[in-house]
């Protein structure tokens, strides 16, 4: 077990490295603004620029320029510096993480308080009116786009714009030390549009795997030992039921976790997803390879706690 | 959202047993065919499929019947002389115009041909090239498999947006990426491709291995079949079932990223009309110009919730579950 | 000043006088000319007129929003809109123009006005004493006097590579700055404590005397900041808290792409200075969504806007909130094609592109005749020359008639440039524009006019800072470019020297950072803009750049289109005044109500 999850732990690090030299490369061949003559003004002599792009080492071959930055991500945890705004990469990302959490955990305890029980009661009273409109439903929001959904959202409900004004609108949000309850405010409508689409996902998954769970036999060795239905199902087939759904809410975390760049977007919260959004669009070299290498890390460790935790529940897995 | 997780899927083994006189039993594709036309949804979501292929492909003279202006025209004179600003659903437009002139009903019309163009051959390409490379792995084994595995494990580790953001800004620009994508369509469809295939690779490839102990397969190698025999006699046949079920999956999920990526301006360029790029120009006027973004995202939102009830319902005919 | 005016905001700057005696609002446009002091508050049309009035509130916060940061905080570097907003509030030049008054330059730091010897060589001027730096955290500097020797070092600091100012050369012709980068300049010298003397390397002291409001003039001590001058990038730009500020404010807090903040200085003394300062603090939020700001600004209570607004946001002012939005007038705008590259290389395609350019889609674009008007020429109505030009009407010239384009006209010129057809045969044009609303507007207007003309037109659109200091910006890049974002400029002070030779002048084509965007070099124009830039007389001077005007209309030297009006929006209980030479709010005037 130990080698297993040593060994997982070992291809982790391997992967990261991967990702960020395939960064590097794809991102390196993005017409970028030349930061050297960001940094110089009007009419500056090339011999300037020139002195510029030395200091900055933009002129070292592409190996040499990856080496330097992955010896500083490794051994000092600096990311660089942004070549727009000169600012530290990770003390941008930093600042702006409390952001991205915020709307990740938010979101994500109102689909799962709404997926579960829908989900379930879905499945319990299968083909009923109550079931089709619900999973309807699901699918509708499903297939929305949730950047659209977010400005219908708004035009709707926004109090600065919205026909009928109930929540905050698009950029209202302050950090949770600043002021707790504008901070919560702010988050309603942004965590109702983002939980929207995962909610449908989660009841509609959840509601599948209950129903062929129901089916099997040992459902009706339960039943038919007399216990009462209520235990059979959350006891027995919700338990069941659930697990596939651990492994993707495990994904989706890390997922979100490296920002939900088109809700951000929308609402303007400085996350780190609108972050990477302007690094890539300013082609800000730095800055995109801190988020996507931050917004990988994310996604692979969900990966392998999610693998480790099969490996436990699982032996077959462990010599795989 | 996350990866995709595919319903369980098991493929058919063997014929059914034919019964000798009275009673004929139906072959698979015949049960597959009576359970998809009862269910009336998925047939309505085909029919409205069907349709918007059609629109689509017959754009031009969709527009003209409706006598809507071509997609690209501005008209100025639908603009608000005062502000520049666009205007509503008239006489005139149908849908209103959008903050340059241009009519949106045209515009919604000829996005109908950039979103389907661009997920049928994204999905495609996908698919083709999701299936070859799992099979590949899981079949030869060994390094080969370890080598793709690992490269599978790479790209799925890529935040998929932005890794969709970042190949389609860099592929965009002159002459596009190694000289052969050109910027625009091209380019969309290529990083929807590259983003989505190693999904369908991962489970082909564990389809594939879990065929490949299967007892056919054995009995088949020991007769001395070839391997290409194997693969398209015994393998590829069982895969039809988990590939279609796939492709319906991921079809619409892709009609949503081309529309991301041209929200987020790194998709098709203007001002070739895209529903995703229209909502993108709403965005900063919606709350006075309110129709140029709503159209555009309904019409997203009814062909994708179109193709997913038709998903269903495919995977329903094939695998129904235990009906009580 | 620069001309990157994509993206709402870095807008370049510059002055603005007005010699027509007028006060540069709306009215210009509207044609009215207002003034007493009893409408202050109301200019011509309704709107607000931008103009300090009597009894202003002292103390309260100001919040600005904005969502496009700066690019020099430094004011040896400091040169674009946003920039200038805090280098004018927190230090003081030489000599700067107040709010309402944008053709006179007063005296800040300096005592008296510039004295220009005869031979236009020597430029001497005196300083005010009493003067002190004010800082956040104290140091050696803190309370001391401003002297003569900080602004020298000023000026040798701008050619020092961390510094890098981008227009010393070509206002400040300094004798022995040619070899200094960053060191001693032998040709500034300062007799005395309060008193500093330019020795120039030609007869340029009329222009270099009126060049004396830029921030380059802001005193800088030497001791203090020469150690963070050898760094790289220089704390005393990315760091600007650590500035010796003289102003009457002074910035407390930057957070890169996020927020700066100003408090008053206290070593400010009002006595030495004729700002009334009445904010007790502006805090400034550097990532704020333009499209959101605007509707904030509108409902909120002591906000107003950094950038420029959007078109939707003018609207919503415009028609609801008259007495809160404020239009000036400020600097041209025009397109900028290839002129040394096929096919725009032969002036006939030149000028059958101007016709087919549709103009006034490009105004409706960009928010309509409120936002500026229609262009015929390149000088615009507040620099002298613009009548000489032609004024409104233009120079006749047939292919800039009609402001919705002529085909007809462009098919005539189409087939004197070869084109038997009228049209071309699918050549290919390259063209390159910005992604953000509205220059994403015009540069699709722009291609369908290109288009028209039957060229293939290749067109890609990027974001600002790569378009410009990658492609635009780059002169061996735009040698492959036909159409490279747009142009536009804004005069750094209000003179036709100022305007028309950064976009047209051979010689200001560079290798980095080229402001001349259609590549133009024609040497009969250059020799003329040589002579004129010598010229003494107002008259002789108006009338003789008014000439080359029209010489850059005839040669289609860039297809003019607009003349802007830039529009600012407050909140209703900010009492907003607006510096006219700029077009953006002066903090150091503005109050609440």
């Amino acid at each position: 077990m130990a080698r297993y999850i040593l060994r997982r732990i070992g291809w982790t690090v391997v992967l990261l490295a991967l990702v960020s030299a395939v960064t590097f490369v794809i991102f390196y061949a993005l017409p970028s603004a030349d930061p050297a003559v960001l940094r110089a003004g009007r009419q500056a002599s090339p011999e300037l620029v020139a002195q510029i792009r030395a200091r900055l080492g933009l002129d070292d071959p592409l190996v040499v320029q990856y080496w330097t930055y992955m010896k500083d991500v490794v051994l000092h945890f600096d990311f660089g510096f942004s070549y727009q705004s000169g600012e530290s990469v990770r003390a941008a990302i930093v600042s702006r993480l409390p952001a991205t959490i915020s709307m990740t955990v938010g979101a994500l305890v109102i689909w799962l308080a709404t997926a579960l029980p829908i989900g379930v009661i879905s499945a319990i009273r299968r083909r009923s009116l109550l079931d089709r409109v619900t999973m309807t439903g699901a699918l509708l929001a499903i297939s929305a786009p949730v950047y659209w959904l977010a400005l219908v959202a708004l035009y709707l409900f926004a109090s600065d714009i919205g026909v009928i004004p109930i929540f905050d609108g698009a950029n209202t949000y302050v950090g949770i030390t600043q002021d707790p309850v504008q901070w919560f405010a702010s988050l309603l409508l942004p965590w109702l549009v983002l939980a929207a689409g995962f909610s449908a996902f989660y009841a509609r998954l959840l509601r599948a795997n209950l129903v062929e769970v129901m089916g099997e036999d040992y459902i009706r060795t339960a039943r038919a030992k007399g216990l009462p239905e209520r235990r059979v199902v959350w006891r027995h087939g919700v338990r069941a039921a659930i697990t596939p759904i651990v492994t993707v809410l495990g994904l989706d975390i890390g997922v979100l976790l490296g920002g939900s760049i088109l809700t951000e977007s929308v609402f303007n919260i400085p996350g780190v997803g609108r972050y990477a959004y302007d690094a890539i669009r300013t082609a800000d070299l730095p800055a995109i390879q801190g988020t996507v290498l931050f917004a990988a890390f994310f996604i692979v460790v969900a990966n392998l706690v999610v693998d480790i935790a099969y490996a436990f529940l699982d032996p077959r897995v462990r010599y795989g | 959202m996350s990866s995709v997780v595919p319903a369980a899927v098991t493929p058919p083994g063997g014929d059914p047993p034919a019964a000798a006189g009275a009673i004929a039993a139906r072959s698979p594709l015949e049960l597959f065919w009576r359970r998809l036309r009862a269910d009336r949804v998925a047939l309505g979501a085909l029919i409205f499929i069907g349709l918007l292929v059609l629109v689509a492909v017959l754009a031009p003279l969709v527009v003209k019947l409706a006598g809507a202006p071509a997609p690209n025209v501005r008209s100025t004179d639908a603009l608000d002389p005062t502000f520049g600003s666009a205007t509503g659903p008239s006489a005139d437009h149908l849908f209103g115009v959008d903050n340059l002139g241009r009519d949106v009903f045209s515009r919604v019309i000829y996005g109908a041909r950039v979103s389907l163009e661009v997920a049928i051959l994204a999905t495609g390409s996908a698919v083709v090239a999701g299936v070859v490379v799992g099979m590949l792995a899981a079949y030869h084994g060994g390094w080969v498999d370890t080598v793709i595995s690992r490269t599978l494990d790479v790209l799925l580790a890529f935040p998929i947006l932005l890794l969709g953001i970042g190949l389609a800004s860099a592929c965009s620009l002159g002459d596009g990426c190694l000289g052969l994508i050109q910027p625009g369509l091209g380019v969309v469809v290529v990083v929807i491709a590259i983003a989505t295939f190693p999904y369908i690779a991962r489970i082909i490839r564990g389809q594939v291995l879990s065929l490949r102990e299967k007892e056919f397969v054995e009995a088949a190698r020991s007769l001395g079949a070839s391997d290409r025999r194997i693969i398209f006699r015994q393998i590829l046949p069982n895969l039809v079932a988990p590939i279609i079920v796939y492709t319906t999956l991921v079809l619409p999920q892709n009609i949503l990223f081309e529309a991301a990526l041209s929200f987020l301006g790194v998709g098709v360029q203007p001002p070739q009309a895209s529903w995703g790029q229209m909502i993108s120009d709403a965005s900063a006027e919606f709350e006075d110009a309110w129709w140029f973004m709503f159209f555009p995202g309904a019409a997203l939102v009814l062909t994708v919730l179109a193709f997913n009830l038709v998903g269903e319902g495919l995977e329903d005919a094939l695998h129904p579950k235990a009906r009580k | 000043m620069n001309d990157l005016r994509l993206r709402r905001a870095r807008r370049p700057l510059p002055s603005r006088p007005l010699l027509l005696g007028c006060v540069a609002t709306v009215a210009l446009v509207l044609g009215a000319c207002g003034g007493s002091s009893s409408d202050k508050k109301v200019a011509a049309g309704g709107f607000a007129s931008g103009l300090p009035t009597d009894g202003q509130k002292r103390g309260g916060t100001l919040k600005l929003l904005g969502s496009e940061g700066f690019f020099h905080l430094d004011p040896g570097g400091s040169y674009f809109q946003l920039d200038y907003m805090v280098t004018y509030a927190t230090q003081r030049p030489l000599y700067y123009f107040k709010p309402d008054d944008p053709k006179t330059a007063v005296p800040d730091l300096a005592d008296g006005p510039p004295q220009v010897s005869a031979d236009n060589k020597t430029v001497t001027v005196k300083i005010k004493s009493g003067i002190r730096y004010g800082t956040n955290k104290k140091t050696a500097i803190t309370g001391k006097e401003v002297t003569a020797a900080d602004v020298k070092y000023a000026f040798e600091r701008g050619l020092n590579p961390s510094v890098a100012n981008g227009y010393e050369g070509v206002y400040f012709p300094l004798v022995g700055a040619d070899k200094a980068k960053g060191g001693p300049i032998s040709g500034i010298t300062t007799p005395d404590a309060h008193t500093i003397v330019f020795k120039l390397t030609k007869p340029f002291g009329a222009t270099t005397a009126r060049a004396l409001v830029m921030p380059l003039t802001v005193p800088v001590p030497k001791s203090y900041v020469a150690p963070l001058d050898a760094k790289q990038p220089n704390p005393y730009d990315a760091q600007p808290e650590r500035q010796a500020f003289t102003g009457p404010y002074m910035i407390s807090d930057y957070k890169a792409g996020k927020t700066i903040t100003l408090v008053r200085n206290p070593q400010w003394d009002p006595k030495t200075d004729f700002k009334p300062a009445y904010l007790d603090r502006i805090e400034w939020t550097i990532d704020a969504d333009p499209n959101v700001a605007g509707r904030q600004i509108f409902s909120g209570t002591g906000l107003a806007n950094a950038d420029t607004p959007t078109a939707g946001a003018v609207k919503r002012f415009a028609t609801r909130a008259k007495d809160r939005i404020t239009f000036t007038p400020l600097g041209n705008r025009f397109v900028g094609v290839n002129t040394q590259r096929k096919p725009f290389s032969d002036i006939n395609v030149r000028k059958a592109f101007a016709a087919a350019l549709d103009r006034r889609a490009m105004l409706l674009a960009r928010g309509g005749p409120l936002v500026g008007q229609l262009a015929t020429h390149f000088l615009p109505p507040t620099i002298p020359g613009y009548d000489e030009a032609g004024g409104a009407k233009g120079t006749g010239a047939d292919y800039l008639a009609n402001p919705s384009g002529d085909p007809a006209v462009a098919a005539k010129y189409m087939k004197l440039a070869g084109f038997p057809s009228g049209k071309a045969n699918g050549e290919k044009v390259v063209m390159l524009g910005e992604n953000d609303s509205p220059a994403k507007e015009t540069a699709q207007i722009t291609r369908d006019a290109i288009a028209s003309l039957g060229f293939d037109v290749s067109f890609r659109l990027l974001d600002q800072s790569t378009l410009y200091s990658k492609f635009c910006g780059v002169r061996t890049e735009l040698e492959k470019i036909d159409v490279c974002g747009f142009a536009g400029w804004l005069p750094d002070f209000s003179d036709p020297y100022a305007m028309l030779t950064a976009n047209f002048y051979g010689k200001s084509i560079t290798a980095v950072n080229n402001s001349n965007a259609s590549l133009f070099d024609d040497p009969a124009v250059n020799a003329a803009m040589d002579k004129a830039a010598l010229i003494a007389d107002a008259g002789d001077r108006a009338k003789a750049w008014g000439a080359i005007d029209r010489r850059l209309v005839d040669k289609v030297a860039a297809v003019p289109f607009l003349f802007d009006n830039v529009a600012n929006i407050a909140s209703k209980n900010v009492q907003g005044v607006v510096g006219q030479w700029i077009a953006s709010w002066d903090l150091a005037y503005t109050s609440l109500k």
